[in-house]
């Protein structure tokens, strides 16, 4: 598709495709939103998905999950995505799950009721924002951990950057609650959205999506 | 005639088990699985051919008993009698006893590792009156006896015959009974019939005399050395920031994971010291999540408890101290593990303890369900993880309603908010005094004011779990469904 528009602009050589490829300001959407070759982890529901690249969650990254409630269904839409990368190894290599400075106590019936397992899962209450980010960092690059999930009142790009080069070496899906006055400023995280109340159900708004289409998602009954 | 003396014998094994209370089985260095005898030997065939499995070697050290100190004398020298033998054990108040028989092949013959073994003592100064026999007891006996003597197992109880009945540390009372009986050699007792024998004597001397025989094995206590690294180093200058302690910590930690690794032993708890000018010393306790000797682990965790560390004074010095040494599961290493990916670096107890050294233990923590219908107490956490291996165990999950991912610490009142799902009764602990009588909902969170006065209260429209004391009739809300 991109050819087709590059040679109208520039009929004049071959050779001159390779150069416009080659500037950094030309982004080729083709390439973009090819599949990742990262395995990806379903949101449990399908409009979501729909509008993912690849068709999930995507691991190995940085989500940055813009809120200021709780109880908007917030977690439940990692909840299968947890379960699913739990069970993707057996033994005493199953991952773990760490949830870092959670609002409230993670009620464990729940959790099972989900399907999680719960001796594969770590809570850690840190008590300034720093330790948080720091054990948040820690657990995202240590590998043995599949997804990091992380509340925090706030925080600065920089954290955010690093937040988001330890999940790529760790492999692990990080997530990081934020309150949503954060929405304006700039963040490195791969995928961003906005979770807001609406009627009936929560709204769910993609911020920013590498490899697809920002917009709102209409969820269905939660 | 014949069932009464089985059953003195019986009694005799019994008593022999009983007045060895310190044996354990599994020390025992694959002794014969012996079949214990239904008739007395006395009706075997003479010298019944019993190839001997294990060969022992006695030294008794005749200066010891005076010491006051033998005991931790006697253990200084089972180190040296280890770099003969694995099994070294002590025989208070001043004699070892070594199983050689694997030894034997090592040093060549038997003689060339009697004669070496006889001149580690030499070369401590130590007299000693050595002996080897198949049995512990034979061995002691002839090392008692003095005069270095190699006996195999078919003259076993000729040779036994001439050492004197004192070499047999028997009490005083036994002795002199038996000296009454004109009896002053082994030989002379073991021609008396044994009835009669554990009869006068008591059955021990007849188990003595079997275990002396190699009839009965005489499982014994091996000595265990009980070691922890202990390294010190003292700097030229005072060190004032902690970043220099961690490079100078680097070399003690290699030594450490050394010597670990040599004895196929790992440490659970760590202790650096920090000596200053003056003062006392600082003391950084380091815990480990599990059994290790690596040292990445080593230097991670009190890496961790260095950096947050405020130094009172300049340090002249530190000394690295391990915990007590225990046996390292054996568990496969993957060789690959390098190779594979930036995904496998660390190790989850590594992970765990990085976090606990930073946060605090009670900062980390897991979850796990308990059977129990209260909503608050059908969970708590836990701090012991299983680190290593994860068995799946399916958990019982009753197909009750639904159930909230965040549970508020208190049950916090609000007013009658609107239903979308319930009731779900809930009524239970009446026999511990925390009895609970409600009706569980799930509702949504009415406009206006939040319920309680914490700012990350669930706001309007978000999902609760609530419930109405059936008594007061009053709603709470419990949890949140997030």
């Amino acid at each position: 598709m991109s050819c087709v528009v590059v040679k109208t602009w520039m009929p004049r050589e071959e050779s001159l495709l390779a150069d416009v490829l080659a500037d950094a300001r030309v982004w080729k959407l083709k390439d973009a939103s090819a599949a990742p070759a990262r395995p990806v982890w379903s949101t449990g529901k399908s409009s979501l998905d729909a509008r993912l690249p690849g068709g999930g969650w995507p691991t190995a990254s940085l989500i940055e999950v813009l809120l200021d409630d709780t109880g908007l269904g917030e977690v439940q839409l990692f909840l299968p995505a947890l379960v699913a990368c739990q069970a993707s190894r057996h033994g005493s290599d199953a991952p773990w799950l760490v949830w870092i400075a959670p609002p409230h106590e993670p009620y464990a019936p729940a959790l099972a009721q989900s399907g999680i397992e719960l001796k594969r899962l770590l809570v850690v209450r840190p008590t300034t924002a720093t330790e948080a980010l720091w054990a948040a960092e820690q657990a995202l690059s240590s590998g043995v951990c599949a997804a990091v999930l992380l509340w925090l009142k706030g925080t600065d790009d920089r954290w955010l950057r690093r937040l988001k080069l330890a999940a790529e070496a760790g492999g692990s899906l990080g997530v990081l609650f934020r309150p949503e006055k954060h929405r304006f400023e700039a963040s490195p995280a791969n995928l961003r959205i906005v979770i807001s109340r609406g009627e009936p159900c929560a709204r769910v708004d993609l911020l920013k999506v590498q490899g697809g289409r920002p917009g709102p998602v209409d969820l269905g009954e939660p | 005639m014949k069932s009464r003396a089985a059953k003195s014998r019986t009694a005799d094994l019994f008593a022999a088990a009983e007045r060895r209370a310190e044996i354990s089985p599994a020390l025992i260095p694959l002794a014969q699985p012996a079949p214990i005898p239904l008739a007395p030997p006395q009706a075997r065939k003479p010298h019944a051919p019993l190839r001997p499995k294990q060969l022992w070697y006695a030294a008794v050290f005749p200066d010891m008993s005076a010491l006051e100190s033998s005991g931790a004398a006697l253990q200084k020298l089972c180190l040296h009698a280890h770099s003969f033998t694995s099994f070294v054990s002590i025989e208070p108040p001043n004699a070892l006893l070594l199983e050689i028989k694997g030894s034997v092949k090592l040093f060549g013959s038997l003689q060339q590792l009697h004669a070496d073994l006889d001149d580690c003592w030499r070369r401590l100064m130590l007299p000693a009156h050595t002996a080897v026999a198949p049995s512990t007891l034979a061995a002691l006996w002839l090392a008692r006896a003095g005069g270095a003597s190699q006996i195999e197992d078919t003259d076993l109880p000729s040779r036994l015959a001439k050492v004197p009945i004192a070499c047999t540390a028997w009490d005083i009372e036994r002795l002199q009974t038996l000296r009454a009986m004109g009896v002053t050699s082994l030989g002379e007792l073991m021609r008396l019939p044994r009835a009669g024998i554990a009869r006068r004597l008591g059955p021990a001397v007849v188990g003595d005399l079997d275990i002396a025989l190699a009839r009965q094995p005489a499982p014994r206590r091996a000595f265990v050395r009980r070691e922890r690294f202990r390294e010190r180093c003292d700097f030229e200058t005072e060190i004032e920031h902690v970043a220099y302690l961690e490079k100078a910590l680097e070399p003690l930690i290699e030594r450490c994971a050394r010597f670990l690794r040599r004895r196929q032993a790992g440490i659970q708890a760590l202790q650096l010291k920090l000596t200053h000018r003056a003062g006392p010393a600082t003391r950084v306790q380091a815990g480990l999540a599990s059994i290790t000797s690596e040292r990445r682990r080593l230097s991670d965790v009190l890496c961790q408890k260095l950096t947050r560390l405020e130094l009172r004074a300049p340090v002249r010095g530190m000394e690295l101290i391990s915990g007590s040494l225990r046996g390292l599961s054996a568990s496969s290493l993957d060789v690959f593990a390098g190779f594979t990916g930036a995904g496998s670096r660390d190790s989850a107890p590594q992970l765990v303890e990085r976090l606990r050294a930073r946060l605090g233990e009670e900062a980390v923590y897991g979850v796990c369900l308990i059977a129990e219908h209260r909503p608050e107490a059908a969970w708590r956490r836990v701090h012991e993880l299983h680190l290593t291996a994860a068995a799946r165990v399916a958990e019982e999950i009753s197909d009750q309603l639904p159930r909230p991912v965040w549970l508020l610490n208190e049950p916090l009142p609000l007013p009658k908010p609107e239903i979308l799902q319930g009731p779900e009764r809930i009524e239970s602990g009446w026999w511990d005094g925390k009895g609970v009588a409600r009706d569980y909902y799930i509702a949504r969170q009415p406009a206006g004011r939040p319920p309680g006065e914490g700012q990350d209260g669930p706001g309007h429209g978000a999902r609760l779990w609530v419930f109405q004391e059936r008594r007061s009739k009053r709603w709470y809300v419990h949890g949140v469904f997030a």
